[in-house]
């Protein structure tokens, strides 16, 4: 399944290149991320807990950055597998400036497999958008707290 | 297709359910018509299942001050076969006829089926198009939300932790309006591939007002106002059809593409609105 989009973050083109990349916002922005755990350098173990309406599950698996071309774009390798399904992702995530700030433009490839798969078929389109959006949504709120941060410390 | 075991409670008063639903991970079990098949398959895996079937009052039907007033465990046949919303909001028993099959809609509950928000569910089209308001509480809260916000995003409602729909309140359709519920049905699921309901009042030979509502082509049902704008102006039907969901990305999956889905959209918004305009004098 293709996914693509295109979110705008309104920070530097540098800063978001980097926020992109920092585990503890990956952590903080993956919907379900439980934790993510250094185990090579842009290699990083999942552990993740997704609940959508009754449906949840635990997954483990890793995030892996690669291609890494700063500040302009990057590959983030995302897979995980659980008693309900696996799923792995491939995105390249091309980064712009823009008037805003910094323009992210994201072309991927999902797949997922297992039973969740098979009886949901009908919604893994609508909820790879919905688990996306999140992840940008959640990004907006983290630049907006950690620029007051910055503006109190100074 | 087992489920993994868990706790089962059949409160039998409100209070009761209130109570229990404060305390941590329960699930509610209003019909089991999505809810049952995903234990089984042990996508969900509840600790503790709270049946409400047994809680006095919360199927019925009222009508005062110009609002049905629906209980969440009213069955989606019960709404089909009501003579109150018959004679009151007869696009609700249109939407209700067209759930599912004859075992969903004589197991499945409304506020089962808006809770669980399933993006291709039928009821939250007609619900957004009729600005209908649900009630929820819990043990220390008591509040309406109008459906056009309870939808939030896939399965993701503005019910609270504790919450429970209590029920449904749905504003009279004036006896001049036409209303109509439009779907092409998924041949196996019965899920609307994509739903249109249509509620349009005539100003002499103009319109109005008209209500558009759209299910099964984003991640959730939303109220098309372009559309519903278009028409209030004076342009045709066909025109104002044209514009529906534009502004959405639609879902793709197996069955039916994106483009698809636009196309099915703008379809059948065309035959809603064309026969709730015939309906409306």
């Amino acid at each position: 399944m293709k996914v693509s989009g295109s979110y705008s973050v309104s920070v530097p083109q540098e800063r978001a290149y980097a926020l992109l990349q920092d585990p503890a916002v990956l952590t903080k922005c993956m919907p379900g991320c439980e934790g993510l755990d250094r185990v090579a350098e842009n290699e990083y173990a999942m552990r993740m807990k997704m609940v959508l309406a009754s449906i949840s599950g635990n997954f483990s698996g890793k995030v892996r950055i690669g291609d890494a071309n700063p500040p302009d774009s990057f590959r983030l390798i995302v897979e995980g597998s659980g008693k309900i399904g696996f799923m792995k992702g491939d995105g390249l995530l091309k980064l712009s400036p823009a008037d805003a700030g910094t323009n992210v433009q994201f072309d991927g490839d999902v797949q997922v497999g297992g039973t969740i798969a098979s009886v949901g078929q009908r919604l893994l389109d609508t909820t790879a958008r919905m688990l996306i959006k999140k992840f940008f949504n959640r990004l907006a709120t983290e630049v907006a707290q950690s620029g007051e941060q910055r503006l109190a410390a100074d | 297709m087992i489920p993994q075991s868990f706790d089962y409670t059949a409160p039998k008063s409100l209070e009761e359910a209130l109570a229990l639903m404060e305390g941590g991970e329960r699930k509610i079990l209003a019909g089991g018509m999505s809810l049952i098949p995903l234990m089984k398959l042990r996508l969900a895996q509840p600790a503790e299942v709270v049946d409400l079937g047994r809680v006095p009052g919360l199927d019925s039907i009222t009508e005062v001050d110009g609002v049905v007033r629906i209980g969440a465990m009213t069955t989606h046949h019960a709404v089909e076969t009501s003579p109150v919303i018959r004679a009151h909001c007869p696009l609700l028993v249109e939407t209700a006829a067209q759930i599912g099959d004859v075992q969903v809609r004589n197991m499945g509950t409304m506020g089962g089926s808006i809770a669980h928000a399933d993006p291709a569910a039928d009821y939250p089209a007609a619900l957004v198009a009729l600005e209908a308001r649900i009630h929820l509480v819990s043990a220390h809260s008591d509040r309406t939300v109008v459906a056009a916000d309870f939808f939030q995003d896939a399965f993701t409602t503005a019910i609270e932790p504790g919450e429970i729909v209590l029920d449904i309140e749905v504003p009279k359709e004036p006896s001049n309006e036409g209303s109509r519920y439009e779907k092409f049905p998924h041949p196996a699921s019965g899920f609307a591939v994509v739903g249109v309901a249509a509620r349009i009042r005539k100003n002499g030979n103009g319109i109005a007002m008209a209500r558009v509502g759209v299910t099964g082509m984003g991640t959730h049902a939303f109220r098309d106002r372009a559309a519903e704008e278009l028409l209030e102006k004076g342009a045709s039907i066909a025109d104002a059809a044209a514009v529906v969901g534009s502004g959405e990305q639609p879902n793709a999956d197996l069955f039916a593409s994106a483009d698809y889905r636009r196309h099915l959209a703008r379809v059948h918004a065309v035959r809603a609105l064309t026969a709730a305009l015939s309906r409306a004098s």
